[in-house]
């Protein structure tokens, strides 16, 4: 079985003297690709499958391949936004309580969601959304800003230039801004699974105080685009 | 000409003075400082305010020009000119215009105008005008005073633009390998000897009749082997009840595990003689040992009875999970076996806790900072 190099690793530490020791490295060798859980793909027929996806079937038949991480798995319930959520949210490598929290969180949400279904009228039940999944999504998306500041220093003076941000970045953000807001302006007994479902259906509704925030960010940045050209990159 | 400047202001303003024959000031409050030989008057009318009236005119100081400076129109005239006289010169003389040439004119001329000086140079002369009128530099500034150059003041305009408009170039160079380095670009064409092989060769591949050629190409190309020919699957092994089993090893960090997976199973799974659900309480690690079954679809359909030892819940969770991996290869198609090591299922998972440094609190943690 191929072993992924531990060789490779240690001729490359015992090869910094000449270089700058890269500070991100990996056990993996840079030729290892990432692992593709999703089943359906797999189960396409070749005729089906587009030419990209075809190079990268032949890419991979000849490459080798990292192994799953153990939050990722084939099943229906893994969903990698939500992980990496929980794992933000994941105090002191505290796993199991942050997943219990998670869970609790989407419980309430369906909870209050089918309370709501429940009292509307006939003609209202079906505008309203009431898996959790589809609510976490949206209303991060809701909370993701389109342009960030980035703060440059000038002649002495600091500017905050407005920026584009990667879609990394730009989730990050949202799921920072949704974590900080519900631990701190909450009331002491509040617990933190209430508090999130309740954010997250007023960003699912594009209300809330995360919502403000990020048009907050873009009013900034709107008044300080005349520092725009500060970006260099 | 006008010059600028403070102290030449006064002479400016004289200049001017020639046309005019006195100075007005269009509403300054400031009389002029050096102007002791002048009075100023206030007059009725308007803002306009006498500053002050010479007799006499500043004379034009003749030496500090310089040698007379033509223009080119000037000089176009005068070539211009000079044709048109050669060509007469030549109706009169009597000879071919298109013809004549410099020698033909200077016959002529002394001819014409025959002159008992010595001095070659004082009898009359027609020449082409660039022989007459010296070669100047042309004039740097326009009508108005202004220089043409934008660093005409600095006193070496051709160095400095040249300096500046290298610098433009190099600014230009950086700014466009920031942006390289930002999207993670290579900054250069790596083009050393082997990238410059590999292009010709890559040439040569994609004439159309290569094929003469093809055992030379063949001592440079490798086979890459598919990654699944390295590994060798154990056929299926058959125990005293006739159900077929395997058997497969795996390990995560510090933790080794042993599984056996049975056919014609209930999907029942015992860790170390326990019952799955009492070995991992957690759910995370279940699903982890179920993501093999899953994904192939056989949930229901296996028995495993698995050892584990060493390290933690997740660690030995994994090394389960690469271990019944292991084991199902042997049930399973060759075109599923590759489905799961393009899953991750197959790879053993080689990151283990970073060593502590010397000098650091942590692998990465730093001690605290302290400024003194």
């Amino acid at each position: 079985m191929a072993a992924p190099s531990a060789v490779g690793l240690s001729r490359r530490l015992r090869a910094w003297l000449p270089r700058i020791m890269p500070v991100r490295w990996s056990r993996y060798d840079p030729s290892y690709l990432e692992p593709e859980v999703n089943k359906e793909l797999y189960q396409k027929p070749p005729e089906k499958l587009t030419e990209e996806e075809r190079e990268q079937m032949e890419l991979k038949a000849v490459r080798p391949i990292k192994a799953a991480p153990p939050t990722l798995s084939s099943s229906v319930f893994s969903d990698p936004m939500v992980s990496k959520f929980t794992n933000m949210m994941m105090k002191n490598g505290n796993k199991v309580l942050a997943r219990s929290l998670m869970s609790q969180t989407l419980e309430a949400i369906k909870r209050k969601q089918l309370e709501k279904y429940h009292k509307a009228p006939e003609n209202e039940k079906e505008a309203i959304e009431c898996n959790p999944y589809v609510i976490f999504h949206q209303a991060l998306k809701n909370c993701q800003p389109i342009i960030g500041l980035s703060s440059i220093t000038r002649g002495g003076k600091t500017y905050q230039v407005p920026v584009p941000l990667t879609d990394n970045r730009k989730r990050f953000l949202a799921m920072k801004w949704l974590i900080t807001e519900c631990r701190e302006n909450k009331h002491r007994r509040t617990m933190m699974p209430e508090k999130l479902s309740q954010e997250l259906l007023l960003a699912f509704n594009n209300e809330g105080p995360i919502i403000k925030k990020k048009h907050v960010l873009h009013k900034m940045a709107e008044a300080n685009r005349a520092y725009a050209h500060f970006r260099w990159w | 000409m006008k010059h600028s400047g403070a102290a030449n202001k006064e002479g400016a303003l004289h200049g001017l003075s020639r046309a005019f024959g006195s100075i007005w000031s269009v509403a300054s409050e400031k009389p002029l400082g050096s102007c002791h030989t002048c009075s100023y008057h206030t007059l009725l009318w308007g803002t306009l305010r006498l500053i002050c009236t010479t007799t006499a005119v500043q004379r034009k100081n003749v030496g500090a020009s310089g040698p007379e400076k033509y223009t080119e129109a000037f000089i176009k005239k005068q070539i211009e000119e000079f044709n048109l006289g050669k060509r007469h010169l030549a109706n009169m003389m009597g000879e071919d215009p298109e013809t004549f040439t410099q020698e033909d004119i200077d016959r002529a001329i002394a001819y014409l105008f025959p002159s008992g000086l010595f001095d070659k140079q004082a009898r009359p002369m027609m020449k082409h005008p660039t022989e007459i009128f010296p070669e100047q530099r042309k004039i740097q500034w326009g009508e108005d005073g202004r220089p043409f150059h934008f660093l005409f003041y600095t006193g070496k305009p051709s160095y400095y633009s040249l300096m500046h408009e290298t610098y433009e170039k190099l600014l230009n160079v950086q700014k466009h390998q920031d942006q390289l380095t930002v999207q993670d670009l290579p900054l250069q064409k790596e083009k050393n000897e082997y990238s410059r092989f590999i292009h010709l060769l890559q040439k040569l591949v994609a004439l159309p009749c290569t094929d003469i050629e093809e055992e030379y190409i063949q001592k440079f190309s490798k086979e890459v082997p598919v990654q699944l020919q390295k590994v060798v699957i154990d056929p299926l092994q058959f125990d005293e009840r006739g159900v077929a089993f395997s058997t497969g090893e795996g390990k995560r960090k510090t933790a080794r595990a042993t599984a056996v997976i049975y056919d014609n199973g209930t999907g029942k799974i015992t860790v170390n003689g326990i019952d799955i659900l009492h070995y991992f309480p957690v759910l995370q690690d279940r699903e982890q040992l179920l993501f093999p079954f899953q994904f192939l679809g056989r949930i229901g359909k296996h028995d495993m009875v698995c050892t584990v030892s060493g390290g933690g819940r997740s660690a030995q969770a994994g090394a389960i999970r690469l271990a019944s991996a292991k084991a199902l290869r042997s049930f399973v198609t060759e075109k599923e076996v590759e489905f799961m090591r393009q899953a991750g299922l197959l790879t053993a998972d080689p990151r283990v806790k970073e060593r502590k440094k010397p000098g650091q609190e942590g692998p990465r943690r730093k001690f605290t900072w302290k400024k003194r």
